[in-house]
């Protein structure tokens, strides 16, 4: 357990890339954000997708925490299951207190009507329905399905290479497209939309946590046999 | 002393080259072993079978009497630090030395303090960003100051100037002798070498051509250079390494122990006896097992 503990550290341990870049996005995003409200002459709520800048970061260190610190780690003696939960553990780790400034954000957002200005980035209505508790849940379980989603496509790039990547991502491509012309051919649009409505934020929240533990087993399966 | 590492059969089979083919050897405690061959001879492989980094085809590897792979309890007191080794992104050495830290109960920071002063190892800039000398010091810095009871040198000197090198040397025998522990240096730098290995296993396209006490090497082997008749009647049906003539000169390698009354015929005869260098004799080995290889084929 220790040890697993200490694969986190080794991954925060430049602080940069846990700490202070996600902030950085996270702070600037909100800034921008505020200053088109302000800028764009409409009355009545304004409401933007800054607050999702942060969570296409995590994919960025699902991959550097495998491509560069997974040699790293077999450098220091590390076992691969080690290596495995220590990273899922440094991710969450970072998405908790990521996912409270977000609802900590939802609040003074709620508090100040929009930042004075009638302007919303986290407190997004249906998010918020089932208060703050749904919303943290959904701001905790994005940000790790994007670090884990990150994760296992570099692990299928270390393991398989680049050429198996390119057509898995393909392969993914071609399976949305072929979700919708399924849709499409049953004229089944109107059940499909009713049945996305249906979500609730929990519900959202649930499913994408339940994604990420499929695609992190995927992972840690792949990793068992990849060598630097 | 007692046996560390065990190898039996072991092999590693990319596509059709064999990298290790069939490799049987053992490590023992509290000694200082050259794995020493040319590059692409398998000695990065072998290192990252026995450290599981790496997955053998075939054959097997006991460390400490159990299978390294996924052994938390074996792998952490080794220490492989590869000559190519991947650095996270934006570490600096300090990052790095932070993580070996934590890792490698053994580690001197001390020691860690005195290696980056000799090294003059810059700590703040990205390991991304140092010379090819500097991130071998890094490699050489962790492997000496995580004492793990195992630790292997990757061609620990490539980069390194002629200071920087006796710098790594000295500090090794020092460090090794306060603290004796089991050392793999692979090198294809014999000579220099030559001095710190107590052992000698040489590997030569996937196989062992060599595994013995390097004064058992030496003495093993002479020069023999004077009169190409006088030569070549005495090293006739002895087994002969290399041979090199100019003009009425002779100068042969022979496997041979010479006696005294040997030693005093062949003085008398104007024959010039010479000690092998460790370097020579390898190469020659070397050289003499592929001649007899292609001979078979």
């Amino acid at each position: 357990m220790n040890r697993i503990v200490n694969v986190a550290r080794m991954q925060w341990i430049n602080r940069a890339t846990f700490v202070t870049v996600p902030l950085l996005i996270l702070g600037s995003a909100l800034l921008i954000s505020l200053l088109i409200y302000w800028i764009i002459p409409v009355d009545g709520p304004k409401y933007g997708g800054g607050a999702q800048a942060p969570l296409w970061y995590f994919l960025v260190i699902g991959i550097q925490s495998l491509t560069l610190t997974f040699p790293f780690s077999l450098a220091m003696s590390v076992t691969r299951r080690e290596f495995f939960f220590g990273s899922m553990l440094a991710a969450v780790c970072v998405a908790f207190p990521l996912s409270v400034l977000f609802v900590v954000g939802g609040l003074i957002e709620s508090a100040t009507g929009g930042w004075w200005i009638d302007g919303w980035m986290f407190y997004l209505p249906w998010i918020w329905e089932q208060g703050p508790f749904g919303a943290w849940l959904l701001f905790f379980a994005l940000p790790v399905l994007f670090f884990t989603v990150g994760f296992c496509l570099a692990t299928i790039y270390k393991r398989f290479g680049s050429v198996t990547l390119t057509l898995t991502l393909v392969g993914l491509g071609a399976l949305a497209v072929a979700v919708l012309a399924v849709i499409r051919q049953f004229d089944a649009w109107a059940s499909v939309g009713a049945w996305l409505a249906g979500f609730s934020a929990v519900g959202l929240a649930l499913g994408l946590l339940l994604a990420s533990v499929l695609v992190s087993a995927l992972s840690m399966a792949l990793l068992a046999r990849a060598t630097p | 002393m007692s046996t560390v590492i065990e190898v039996r059969d072991l092999t590693k089979r990319y596509r059709e080259v064999r990298a290790l083919d069939g490799v049987s050897l053992s490590f023992e405690d509290g000694a200082i072993y050259g794995l020493l061959g040319q590059n692409g001879a398998g000695k990065t492989t072998l290192m990252s079978m026995l450290t599981a980094q790496n997955f053998p085809t075939s054959g097997e590897v006991r460390v400490f009497g159990e299978a390294p792979y996924e052994n938390a309890r074996v792998l952490s007191r080794m220490c492989f630090v590869r000559e190519s080794q991947k650095y996270p992104n934006d570490a600096t050495a300090a990052h790095a030395f932070g993580a070996a830290r934590l890792f490698f109960a053994n580690w001197d920071q001390e020691l860690a303090d005195r290696l980056i002063a000799d090294f003059r190892l810059p700590m703040k800039q990205a390991i991304r960003k140092l010379s090819r000398g500097q991130l071998s010091a890094v490699g050489v810095i962790i492997g000496l100051a995580s004492r793990a009871e195992i630790t292997f040198f990757d061609e620990p000197y490539l980069g390194l100037d002629a200071v920087a090198r006796q710098i790594f040397y000295d500090r090794l025998i020092e460090d090794y002798g306060n603290h004796p522990r089991t050392i793999v240096l692979s090198s294809h730098l014999i000579d220099e070498v030559a001095n710190l290995i107590e052992r000698v296993i040489l590997i030569d396209r996937g196989r062992i051509l060599m595994d013995e006490a390097t004064d058992a090497i030496r003495d093993r082997c002479v020069n023999l250079i004077g009169d190409r008749e006088v030569v070549e009647r005495f090293i006739a049906g002895r087994e002969v390494l290399h041979t090199e003539t100019l003009g009425r000169v002779m100068s042969a390698t022979v496997a041979v122990r010479l006696d005294a009354a040997e030693r005093a015929e062949l003085t008398r005869l104007g024959v010039e006896i010479a000690p092998v260098s460790l370097q020579q004799m390898i190469v020659r080995t070397a050289q003499h097992a592929a001649l007899r290889e292609g001979a078979q084929r």
